[in-house]
């Protein structure tokens, strides 16, 4: 008997809980809208960072055209800078709709468990990507996992997730934003666009704030990237420093060769004095790093296929660049032929003029056009050709 | 059911089920229980910390006369300090690498938050203005 009585004011107290959000901005159409634009961002983040998947792990023998120059450098911008301007919107959106964790009973029928489930992993998947995203730029590893690993998968669960969710909630977009004809209340739009302003407004200062991390002419606005494209040795900012990479020592070892082998006609040993000898060619190009930041420099060096010429390498072969590094996970990368017979493409020995720096890569660093930071390699030591 | 839906069903499953098939298969580099934790404390921390502290700051605010522009700049500044915040604790600092978090977020943070409260003031002294000037 008890029992029942409390149950009975369990059930009334639940059952009232929606009711006590009073503000109207809880609203299907405010969620409508906010829908729409997270719909838009969630899609631009999924396809820039299959792109960048797919572009460090390309499956068979895909090759990536080297030009235009800057895409990557554009794509994952969009990405990373994009990312964090979707954490006020998800913010938003998840405040509008809170009202409905609460809804009593939790579950009405099989069908409409499986739904919130379902909204359960987009709303866990969707924090899970902005916030690990955004600690991840802080370079605050608080995790067991890889996060690239961790990222690409949960991308998938996001994004599947949201699509069921489209399908379930299209009516209702349809009905807010496109369909509606009844006359609201004056002074409920006027709410409704102050909140989207608002929200809008924090989406544009995370940004304006940011975005010059990898657009230069705004870097003066940067005060919270973290990065400044002009900030680092020689004037530009480095990810991995040749003391984290073991290799201080190794670089100035003066019997240092660059050597050119595998599928070769001739095979070179090239020592630091001899690369200087070789045709020098200078270039501007961006580094545009997987963490969004990018930087432009101008590199003087080799022509990779100006080397892969001297050593009689075929014009389809894959060359394999290797590092002096020892392990990591980007000790070496594959350069593939739109890559290594593109002009721009060098193995770089100075920067503005000036020999690399130990923590770009002295002696010897790849770098090219279109191409993740993570596969610039530095302190290059071997080219081998398959 | 029609076509479209069975589609968009047929597709976001597909997604689903690879992600998860992925994480799994994945397991050395994804930690599944590391993973997991973070994937549910972050919905905890969501739903059972910050939203209930954002509903106790929208009812206090509400009490206020002119509500809408401190709201406002509220939600601003507080979002911009959530996204600030890694970099202010600097957590990924690194001796041998200067240019990581080359900045004074501490003190950049401050900048900001001070142009959105000088803002929202600027806009609270014109409302009331023109509350006044109407009733005159």
């Amino acid at each position: 008997m008890r029992d029942s009585a409390v149950k009975e004011r369990v059930e009334t107290l639940m059952r009232g809980v929606p009711g006590r959000f009073t503000s109207g901005l809880h609203s299907e159409r405010v969620a409508a809208r906010l829908g729409l634009w997270l719909g838009i961002s969630f899609t631009v983040a999924f396809a820039t960072g299959l792109f960048s998947h797919f572009m460090q792990h390309p499956p068979g023998r895909l090759a990536w055209p080297s030009r235009p120059v800057g895409l990557y450098r554009v794509t994952q911008g969009l990405h990373v800078i994009g990312g964090l301007a979707t954490i006020p919107l998800l913010l938003a959106k998840l405040w509008t709709v809170y009202p409905k964790l609460w809804q009593w009973p939790p579950f009405r029928s099989l069908s409409h468990a499986v739904e919130r489930a379902l909204v359960l992993v987009l709303v866990g998947a969707s924090l899970f990507q902005s916030i690990t995203g955004l600690l991840n730029v802080s370079y605050a590893y608080l995790w067991p996992f890889s996060f690239p690993a961790a990222h690409y998968w949960t991308a998938y669960l996001l994004y599947g997730a949201l699509v069921i969710h489209v399908v379930n909630e299209w009516a209702k977009v349809r009905r807010q934003l496109w369909t509606r004809e009844e006359v609201e209340p004056r002074e409920a739009v006027t709410t409704r666009r102050r909140f989207l302003g608002t929200v809008a407004a924090a989406s544009g200062l995370t940004v304006l704030f940011t975005v010059g991390e990898t657009y230069a002419p705004l870097s003066g606005l940067a005060l919270l990237a973290p990065r400044n494209p002009h900030t680092g040795p020689q004037g530009l900012p480095v990810n991995k420093s040749a003391a984290a990479a073991g290799v201080t020592a190794v670089i100035r070892d003066p019997g240092y060769r660059l050597t050119v082998t595998g599928a070769v006609r001739t095979p070179l040993a090239l020592a630091y004095d001899d690369l200087l000898r070789l045709p020098q060619h200078t270039v501007r190009l961006p580094i545009a790093c997987v963490e969004g930041w990018s930087a432009e420099a101008e590199w003087s060096g080799i022509r990779l296929r100006d080397l892969a010429a001297l050593a009689g390498v075929a014009p389809d072969a894959v060359l394999t660049v290797e590092s002096l590094e020892r392990g990591g996970g980007y000790r070496s990368s594959e350069v593939r032929p739109p890559h290594w017979n593109d002009p721009l493409t060098l193995l770089a020995l100075r920067i503005d003029g000036a020999p690399l720096a130990p923590d770009h890569g002295f002696p010897v660093r790849l770098i090219a056009p279109n191409r993740p930071g993570v596969l610039q390699t530095k302190w290059v030591s071997k080219v081998v050709a398959a | 059911m029609n076509v479209g839906r069975s589609l968009g069903y047929g597709l976001g499953g597909a997604l689903v089920v690879a992600g998860v098939a992925g994480l799994v298969v994945d397991a050395r580099l994804t930690d599944p229980l590391g993973w997991a934790l973070w994937f549910g404390g972050l919905i905890v921390a969501h739903d059972g910390v910050l939203v209930p502290l954002v509903l106790l700051a929208g009812v206090a605010v509400g009490r206020l006369r002119e509500p809408s522009p401190v709201r406002a700049g509220l939600t601003v500044a507080a979002v911009l300090s959530l996204v600030a915040l890694p970099m202010v604790a600097g957590i990924g600092r690194r001796a041998d690498n200067s240019s990581l978090l080359p900045l004074d977020y501490g003190r950049n943070l401050l900048v900001v938050l001070g142009l959105i409260a000088l803002v929202t003031a600027l806009t609270m002294i014109a409302v009331r203005l023109r509350g006044s000037r109407r009733r005159g």
